[in-house]
């Protein structure tokens, strides 16, 4: 039960994931599903592992209506570094930091438009950088505000 | 020791789910197995679905409710003459269908009857920026299948491409992925209108360098294909593009439908043939 947040703050992007914008910003829509998962496998290694990337990629790629699998991929992908890196990560500046989740960020928005080519719909490049980038600006709120809840609900 | 061989289990089970993952890729591409699931999960997904669109149903309503009198009377004068007008159009257009009907019958052909509709409304659009799917209100409940026409006031929108109980997803004409078979009402020529996944237009290929075709030129369905009932207005040619090196002849049409605009739809059902 204590776990709950984890999820209430996985559903909570996956609204935020699926919230209509106008087509012009949709390119820049932060993938907040992934955010919030980083942060979680970086916080709780154990309890948000490779299984856990995988059933959000799941409901992801139903609400998203992609193939199944699609996200599920990236996601599986970029817990699995961040599974060999968090210990490093943790004790970076926030700064520092923010340019690793970019990293993560794009591999996952990369992988995702991959997929997307192989179905013969190719995504023109300089689309690729906008979403991550967003996300990168946005990681330090997240982490913040995530940590704090993790600190009320006293996970660790 | 231990360290390597928990880092060796770990990406073993990496390389697990993503084999999973890609099976399940290539699967659910190829097959339609995994609707199930699909629908299943979605239809849990539904309240979120909800939840997101109240926005825009609470604006809708505030809206409506902060109308002023004067306006209301103006729109209400307005709805009347319009009313009258359609009213004598449609006396017109009883004469022309039962005419119709009788030199069908003249000629021996099947008559044509009304197509059933379902009246739906637009829940959500889709998310992903490289698609053109809207999500629809209605679902197999309400009795939609996947294969129906979806149309607004002016034109043809798109297909339903899943099926929920309570909802469904549709494809937009305008989707890279879609192709609708057309016709031209002035010449007759038979082609097909491919999706670029923009809202604004649609692109007719290959059409050979003799084909009588004008800027401003009509396209209505041509019930090719069995998926589209025919003789819906689907786009109007806005730019034509020669080839000389190939020869062909290739046109933009701007769809007829408001595709990113309409809020209320029309589901049709096919008639039985």
């Amino acid at each position: 039960m204590r776990y709950l947040v984890i999820y209430l703050s996985l559903l909570l992007a996956l609204v935020l994931m699926i919230l209509p914008l106008p087509e012009w910003v949709e390119i820049y829509r932060p993938n907040w599903v992934a955010l919030v998962l980083i942060y979680w496998s970086m916080a709780l290694p154990k309890r948000v592992g490779l299984w856990f990337a995988f059933l959000t990629g799941i409901v992801v790629d139903v609400s998203q209506g992609t193939l199944f699998g699609q996200h599920t991929l990236a996601l599986v992908v970029i817990i699995f570094i961040n599974m060999n890196f968090y210990q490093r990560i943790r004790v970076l500046t926030m700064p520092q930091q923010a340019i690793y989740v970019f990293a993560l960020l794009l591999i996952n928005q990369v992988l995702v438009a991959w997929v997307e080519g192989i179905m013969g719909r190719p995504t023109p490049i300089l689309t690729f950088f906008g979403a991550p980038f967003i996300g990168t600006l946005i990681w330090p709120w997240v982490f913040v505000l995530l940590r704090d809840i993790r600190r009320k609900a006293m996970l660790r | 020791m231990k360290n390597l061989l928990q880092a060796r289990g770990a990406f073993l089970q990496a390389l697990f789910l993503i084999v999973i993952c890609i099976a399940m890729m290539i699967f659910d591409h190829r097959f339609q197995h995994l609707e199930v699931v699909r629908s299943n999960i979605s239809f849990a997904l539904a309240p979120l679905r909800y939840a997101v669109s109240l926005p825009a149903i609470a604006g809708n309503w505030a809206g409506e409710w902060f109308t002023s009198h004067k306006a209301l009377l103006e729109e209400n004068e307005a709805l009347r003459t319009e009313g009258r007008i359609l009213n004598a159009r449609l006396q017109k257009l009883q004469v022309l269908a039962e005419e119709n009907a009788r030199l069908r019958n003249l000629l021996g052909s099947a008559a044509r009857i009304n197509d059933e509709v379902i009246i739906a409304e637009l829940l959500s659009v889709d998310q992903n920026p490289y698609r053109q799917l809207i999500e629809i209100n209605k679902g197999s409940d309400d009795g939609v299948e996947i294969g129906h026409a979806i149309i607004d006031d002016f034109g043809v929108m798109g297909q339903v491409i899943h099926v929920n109980p309570r909802s469904a997803t549709t494809i937009l004409i305008s989707d890279a992925e879609h192709a609708t078979p057309v016709q031209f009402i002035r010449s007759g020529t038979r082609s097909v209108a491919f999706g670029r996944g923009t809202t604004d237009s649609l692109e007719l290929r290959y059409l050979p360098a003799t084909a009588d075709i004008m800027i401003g030129d009509e396209l209505v369905t041509s019930g090719l294909g069995g998926r589209f009932p025919p003789d819906y207005p689907v786009a109007e040619v806005i730019e034509i593009r020669e080839d000389q090196v190939r020869g062909f002849v290739s046109a933009l049409a701007a769809p007829r439908a408001r595709l990113d605009s309409s809020r209320q739809v029309l589901v049709i059902q096919p008639r039985q043939q």
